[in-house]
């Protein structure tokens, strides 16, 4: 057995988030009608003419910054060639030549150490119609044409299936958090096609490229790889040769199938795109859209940090970006994080979650949010009491305190009530009481918590607490 | 019925504004014109029915008095998009295609209330000098019906020398508005690249196309530019320059104007009796206070060869939409997706189409795109920087249209190279993107029209037309072939 080195080079397609499509004035949106997203330009109507839709170049130049790329100052578009019926002009414009961004770098962490996944290039083209095959016809839907996308490509400097996966992770957590795509692998706003061949030695020539075409999800990136680097090993171990060729991989059978063999001198024809005057980018149109930058899922995480949350939350927290960008509204503020996270991450989502809502529909406002965290804070809540409150809390404007009435929570903080909860405890608990006053301690935190359950919970803690105190001390 | 159409547009608009005439009488005539001179074959599909409804509808609205345009009728070059009016370029693989758009600069017609009466022939995809490769056969010369008329704009200047109508719009790519205009006697003008929008004309060579105007004369072809012209942000390469009057020139002498003559347009590459002809051309000026030299221009000679390569190269990808899926003409029950390919492109295209898509994706293979494309591109800049820095001395740069008179239809077609020679003189004016304009100045011993070519600073197109109209006016021939014909 002969132990091989993999490198792995990936190609991400990502969908931009823009109003409109890269060249002509239609609608960019998923989930439309079929064809009803298009006009005569995606349509590759004789006599049409490109135009460039800036938010593009904008979201480009913001994906190169965020992906720490140097930005190309004077570029322009090419042709690539090729006949196929979902490339409507049988041309499709891109950036052969001189891609907007280049020599930039994504940082992992695999096993604890970090590592620059190397970024080659990245350039703009403009996406393809969507083919369905039925039987013995294609049907053809343009809502997809001339939807903008940047392709990264990365240097062939990742030596592991984990490293792509974890990779994948960060680049989409990065585009998604800078809103240059929504990348849902799913819904094919993000794409990924992975290359990968084996060596025995650093010192080695490559060896044969086998790519992996149009993986679905990011765990089967690593599977994929994993799967057909036990393949090329297999082969190279009984000295079989293979040829370049193109895979993808089959969810059921769990393993990479051939797609083709790559033939040689795939001929694109590649010429500047005519149509489309040379872009001249400045420091000022960079520097602009530098500024609009959101704050990066790294940044979010260290602030999460600084302020108490765990990492492990932290990390939950960035997974829905909705209760991230809500929590930072409240960065300014000197509410404590821990609490509003653990709201945010358990009864609220949990509440979302059953009722299919999202946060931006509720009405948590800014300062409700603040006081429940306070009235947490200081034990005047419970978290019982959130659980109680929830609906009303999301659903109406109602003041804290109008709910806390209604729903006749205000007992908590009500002395005689819970004089006759401790009553009724201590009377039915006489024997802790005894242990109490020889002096074990325990006994008082027994106690304490059959009060707490006697009231469901909503009782306030301190208040109990006092007041069990007080209570055995008269007692005496 | 009176004629009215060989009058100038000044005259007719008179009689519009004083009711003489209606544009529903204007737009009678033409197609009764086009009908009487059905033989020449200038018009692929006219656009009678929608023409009277728009000359009925016109005499509804008040009449522009501003508006010299009003309601006169236009011919249409087929490569030109027309919204519900087929458009066709010449070719079998769009026999059938109505498009559901209009082109920029038809847009522009309307808005001038201008009558649209047809699309005219000419060579399929605007690829030829003769119009020979129409799938819809060759128009002919209206001085001489067994001569060519030109091409590829040929059925638009056709239409123009025999007064059918009064306007008409065809496209230059490598001389095909100038070069059928000199062969036909009328002017026709090639604005400078970027100053009409494209948005519309089915692209053949995107960075060489240009529409322009085809008129029987000078005044009236800036006229007609006048509407043509501005800023689309629907096409990025159309430039950034206001509207202006083209005709503000015209009445102006030419003292002290500088004329610069290239030899190599003055050389045996013509003949002798057009070279004859320019040169009275160029004396005349001198008299008239306007110095004149003869100089060299770099890359001249080479400007075809470039031409063949860029104009290849970008057709060969410009033309790959035509595929038979989602318009035009495809082949029927293809067994599968090649066979829909190879047998829809074989049917529909022509032998000169299909040629320049090969030799042009020949160009663009590999590192053929390098040694080709890329060089060509580079070369043409540096063509563009000597006529440029020609310009810096000059006011214009003079020469003969054509090497030669129109042919005989029947001249053998079996030198793919020779098409490209009848435009040698034109062809460096798209390379260097300037403006060049057309106009008769004489006849050869068979009467045949002899064109004069004058090429201008970029976006100097109203100074042209004035020298234009001064050399005019100072010729002053009787251009139409069918009769007498006052020139004011």
């Amino acid at each position: 057995m002969t132990n091989y080195i993999p490198t792995i080079g990936i190609e991400v397609h990502v969908e931009l988030k823009t109003n409109t499509k890269i060249f002509s004035p239609a609608k960019n949106g998923y989930g439309s009608g079929a064809n009803t997203l298009t006009n005569v330009i995606d349509l590759g109507y004789p006599g049409t003419l490109p135009t460039l839709n800036e938010e593009v170049v904008n979201q480009a130049i913001k994906a190169a910054l965020v992906l720490n790329c140097k930005i190309r100052k004077e570029m322009h578009f090419d042709r690539k060639n090729y006949f196929y019926p979902d490339n409507a002009k049988n041309y499709q414009i891109t950036q052969n030549r001189t891609p907007i961004g280049y020599d930039g770098y994504v940082e992992i962490e695999v096993d604890g150490n970090k590592k620059k996944i190397e970024i080659e290039e990245i350039h703009i083209e403009e996406d393809t119609c969507k083919s369905a095959h039925r039987k013995d016809v294609t049907l053809l839907d343009f809502n997809r044409a001339g939807v903008p996308l940047i392709e990264i490509v990365t240097k062939p400097c990742i030596s592991s299936p984990e490293e792509a996966k974890k990779y994948i992770e960060k680049l989409r957590e990065t585009l998604f958090y800078a809103d240059i795509s929504d990348c849902k692998i799913e819904e094919g706003s993000m794409r990924c096609d992975a290359n990968i061949s084996l060596r025995k030695n650093e010192s080695d020539p490559f060896g044969t490229k086998v790519e992996i075409k149009n993986i679905g999800s990011i765990s089967n990136v690593k599977l994929s790889l994993e799967k057909e680097a036990q393949r090329q090993k297999e082969l190279l171990d009984n000295n079989e040769t293979f040829k370049a060729q193109t895979r993808r991989f089959d969810d059921k059978l769990n393993d990479t199938v051939l797609m083709r063999v790559k033939e040689t001198g795939n001929d694109y024809r590649y010429f500047p795109e005519p149509d489309i005057p040379y872009l001249y980018l400045t420091d000022e149109m960079i520097e602009t859209v530098k500024e609009k930058i959101p704050m990066t899922a790294t940044e979010r995480k260290k602030e999460y940090m600084q302020r108490g949350i765990s990492e492990k939350n932290s990390e939950k927290i960035l997974l829905n970006r909705a209760i991230s960008d809500y929590l930072n509204e409240f960065l300014d503020t000197n509410i404590d994080f821990v609490i509003a996270s653990n709201l945010l991450l358990g009864d609220i989502s949990f509440y979302l979650n059953k009722n299919f809502k999202k946060l931006e529909e509720t009405h948590l406002t800014k300062e409700k949010m603040i006081e429940l965290v306070e009235k947490l804070s200081d034990k005047t809540l419970t978290s019982k009491n959130v659980k109680d409150m929830i609906e009303d809390l999301l659903e109406t404007d109602k003041k804290i305190e109008e709910i806390i009435k209604e729903k006749n929570i205000s007992n908590i903080t009500d002395d005689s009530y819970l004089e006759e909860i401790i009553k009724q405890v201590l009377k039915n608990n006489q024997e802790s009481v005894t242990d109490y006053k020889n002096g074990h301690d325990r006994a008082f935190k027994y106690l304490m918590g059959q009060v707490m359950k006697a009231s469901s919970g909503s009782a306030n803690p301190s208040l109990a607490s006092k007041m069990l105190e007080e209570t055995l001390k008269l007692d005496d | 019925m009176s004629r009215y159409l060989e009058k100038s547009v000044l005259e007719l608009h008179e009689l519009l504004k004083n009711k003489v005439i209606s544009p529903k009488d204007l737009v009678e005539e033409a197609f009764l014109r086009i009908e009487e001179n059905k033989d020449y074959n200038a018009y692929i599909t006219l656009n009678k029915e929608e023409a009277l409804k728009e000359a009925l509808a016109l005499e509804e609205i008040e009449f522009e008095e501003d508006n010299l345009l009003f309601g006169l009728p236009i011919a249409v070059k087929d490569n030109i998009i027309t919204k519900d009016l087929r458009t066709t370029c010449a070719s079998h693989i769009l026999d059938n295609f109505i498009p559901i758009y209009n082109a920029t600069v038809i847009e522009k017609l309307k808005a001038s209330h201008m009558i649209i009466i047809g699309k005219t022939n000419m060579d399929e995809f605007a690829m030829g000098s003769s119009s020979r490769t129409s799938y819809f056969g060759a128009p002919k010369n209206a001085w001489d019906n067994t001569k060519i008329t030109g091409g590829s704009s040929g059925g638009s200047a056709t239409t123009i020398a025999l007064r059918d109508v009064p306007f008409a719009l065809g496209s230059d790519t490598g001389g095909s508005i100038r070069q059928p205009a000199s062969y036909t006697g009328i002017t026709g003008m090639k604005p400078t690249y970027g100053r009409v929008s494209r948005y519309g004309l089915v692209a053949f060579a995107s960075s060489l196309d240009q529409i322009g105007p085809m008129t029987k004369n000078v005044y009236e072809n800036a006229l007609l530019l006048n509407v043509l012209v501005g800023r689309d942000n629907k096409d990025l390469t159309s430039a950034h320059k206001e509207t202006e009057d083209f005709t503000r020139y015209i009445g102006t002498d030419v003292k002290n104007i500088k004329i610069a003559v290239p030899n190599y347009f003055m050389s045996d590459i013509v003949e002798e009796e057009i070279r004859h002809k320019i040169m009275e051309v160029l004396d005349e000026l001198k008299e008239e206070g306007a110095t004149i030299d003869f100089v060299d221009i770099k890359y001249l000679e080479n400007a075809v060869t470039l031409y063949q390569i860029i104009a290849m190269g970008e057709a060969s990808s410009n033309l790959a939409r035509f595929d038979g899926i989602r318009y035009g003409h495809a082949k029927e029950n293809p067994k599968n997706m090649d066979e829909l390919y190879y047998e829809t492109r074989e049917e529909g295209f022509g032998e000169e189409v299909k040629r320049r898509i090969m030799v042009g994706s020949y160009l663009l293979s590999g590192e053929n795109a390098k040694e080709y494309y890329t060089k060509a591109l580079s070369i043409r800049d540096d063509m563009r920087k000597a006529f440029l820095e020609t310009f810096e001395k000059y006011d214009f740069v003079l020469g003969p249209t054509t090497t030669t008179t129109a042919y005989a239809l029947s001249d053998p077609m079996d030198d793919p190279t020779k098409s490209f020679m009848d435009d040698v003189l034109v062809i460096p004016v798209n390379m260097a993107g300037l403006p060049g304009l057309n106009i008769p100045v004489g006849f050869d011993q068979n009467h045949m029209p002899i064109g004069l070519h004058i090429i201008g600073r970029p976006f100097d197109e109203a100074k042209m037309y004035g020298l234009a109209s001064f050399i005019e006016k100072k010729k002053n021939l009787n251009l139409n072939p069918k009769g007498e014909e006052n020139n004011d």
